[in-house]
């Protein structure tokens, strides 16, 4: 009882993911500037910026997709390993979406979904098979089993996306700007995937522009410019008031841009 | 002489020789098949002197001449101390050549999968191995298979290289020389062969197009 308590204090207090004063260059160009973010248990952060202004390549570090110049990075209050076998095990509990979905093309849709846990969890095949099924028909794309990617459209391909992530049983998820390569009508059959998840409680970080779906799914937003984390806000604030300038322009343009 | 006549002399032989050219041939391609993905796994791997060493593997073999590498094989290994059986020397040049094509073939092959796809594989929690073994090499082998044809063709033609050196059975391009230092076999004795290297050329191409058609991916 007592060590329930423990832990679920710990956990509270422990940060799923946690990013301390990391700085990255490319080459002269200088992507994130002390970029300081906590994630806890079951929090959704939605990362808003400007395009270039650095949100995949600070989605990219949470999993060492690539790598920082300075700074910590800590995953559940652990340091990211620097590579290999460690690393891997890693980014096997920390699940990643990307734009363009990157399935993998000559593998069936259930392939897609099982592959993750049959060679790095080690899950028997009948298992793994199972519940890939069972993540299918949660994403709704379980029909759909038995063809390639190819033959799925962009929307449907994102979902099996989730649910090979889903697959590994990830401490947190990593989206980024999962519906930027969709066709309009396709959009909302991904953000409601990702809504469930929300509900389910689910750690995420999610770039995206979908301004009202950040509003509704978020817990907390982040701002980036310039590889700056300018604003920390709740949706109400951030959409409503925004603390700086840069925020309230980059909100303008978007209205503007959608209507 | 004219072609049945040769043939009811010396068909047998031609027999034989075809099936010393296949046997080596076969042999070759799958020797070369193998190194040529262990070349290509160093060529992309994260380790620099891996990756150094397998690119000069595949600069100097796409580049000599065969009989070249024969001759070095046959007769300079001697000096090492390293003494090879003909047959072994034509197969060990006739496997060295078309794993250096083999490997420039898969690395093509790879450029078609997606970086993307890669990244998935590691974010999945992979290891460079892993990812290889289940997301890149299959592909690369899938989508290579039309100039894997073309390969074990240039295979089998480099296995004439057996005709530089005395072996029991020759192989087809031997036996040409055999049949002319016995009877006066001319250009037709040529013909037969080369028939027959057509006609083997043909069946795989053939056989490399239907392979094709069933694991092509869709994209
Ligand atoms: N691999 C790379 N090499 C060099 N520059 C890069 C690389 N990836 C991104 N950049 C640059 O870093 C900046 C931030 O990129 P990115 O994180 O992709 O921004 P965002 O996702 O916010 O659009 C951009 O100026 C981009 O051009
Ligand atoms: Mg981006």
């Amino acid at each position: 009882m007592a060590q329930e308590q423990n832990k679920t204090e710990r956990s509270e207090q422990t940060p799923v993911i946690e990013l301390r004063h990391v700085d990255k260059h490319y080459g002269s160009l200088h992507v994130l500037k002390d970029v300081n973010l906590s994630v806890q248990k079951g929090e959704v952060v939605v990362i808003i910026g400007p395009s270039g202004s650095g949100k995949s390549t600070l989605c990219r570090t949470i999993n060492r997709m690539e790598t920082i110049d300075a700074g910590e990075i800590l995953i559940d209050g652990e340091h990211l390993p620097e590579e290999g076998k460690k690393l891997a095990q890693l980014r096997s509990e920390v699940g990643m979406v990307f734009q363009s979905f990157n399935l993998f093309a000559h593998k069936t849709i259930l392939d897609n979904v099982t592959i993750g846990p049959r060679e790095v969890l080690h899950t028997p095949k009948k298992e793994a098979q199972e519940e890939a099924l069972r993540l299918l028909k949660r994403v709704g794309v379980d029909t759909q089993a038995h063809k390639v990617p190819a033959q799925l459209s962009g929307g449907q391909q994102q979902r099996v996306a989730i649910a090979r992530t889903l697959a590994m049983h990830p401490k947190a998820i990593l989206f980024d700007e999962p519906t930027s390569a969709l066709d309009p009508e396709m959009i909302g059959e991904v953000l409601d995937v990702i809504t469930e998840l929300a509900k389910e409680g689910m750690t995420m970080v999610i770039v995206t522009h979908e301004m009202n779906f950040a509003r509704r799914v978020a817990d907390r937003i982040i701002f980036v410019d310039h590889g700056v984390i300018l604003e920390e806000n709740t949706p109400e604030a951030f959409f409503t008031q925004p603390k700086t300038q840069r925020a309230r322009d980059f909100l303008n343009t978007l209205k503007g841009r959608d209507k | 002489m004219n072609i049945q006549a040769l043939l009811s002399q010396f068909g047998e032989k031609y027999l034989l020789a075809l099936l010393t050219t296949y046997k080596l041939t076969a042999s070759a391609f799958i020797l070369a098949l193998i190194l040529g993905t262990v070349i290509t796994i160093m060529r992309v791997s994260p380790v620099k002197p891996l990756r150094v060493v397998a690119d000069f593997y595949v600069q100097i073999f796409r580049n000599i001449p065969g009989s070249a590498l024969l001759i070095i094989l046959v007769y300079a290994l001697p000096y090492l101390n390293v003494i090879l059986s003909y047959y072994a020397a034509v197969l060990i040049a006739t496997t060295l050549i078309p794993a250096a094509f083999c490997s420039e073939y898969l690395m093509s092959g790879m450029n078609t999968i997606g970086t993307g796809q890669i990244e998935a594989a590691r974010s999945l929690g992979m290891t460079f191995l892993q990812s290889i073994k289940n997301v890149v090499i299959p592909q690369a082998v899938r989508s290579s298979v039309l100039p894997m044809t073309n390969l074990l063709v240039a295979t089998m033609l480099t296995s004439a290289l057996a005709s530089q050196v005395p072996l029991n059975p020759t192989d087809l391009t031997g036996i040409v020389s055999y049949i002319n230092t016995h009877a006066v076999g001319g250009v037709t004795a040529f013909l037969i062969s080369a028939i027959l290297y057509c006609g083997t050329a043909v069946i795989i191409g053939q056989v490399g197009n239907q392979i094709d058609r069933k694991v092509r991916i869709l994209r």
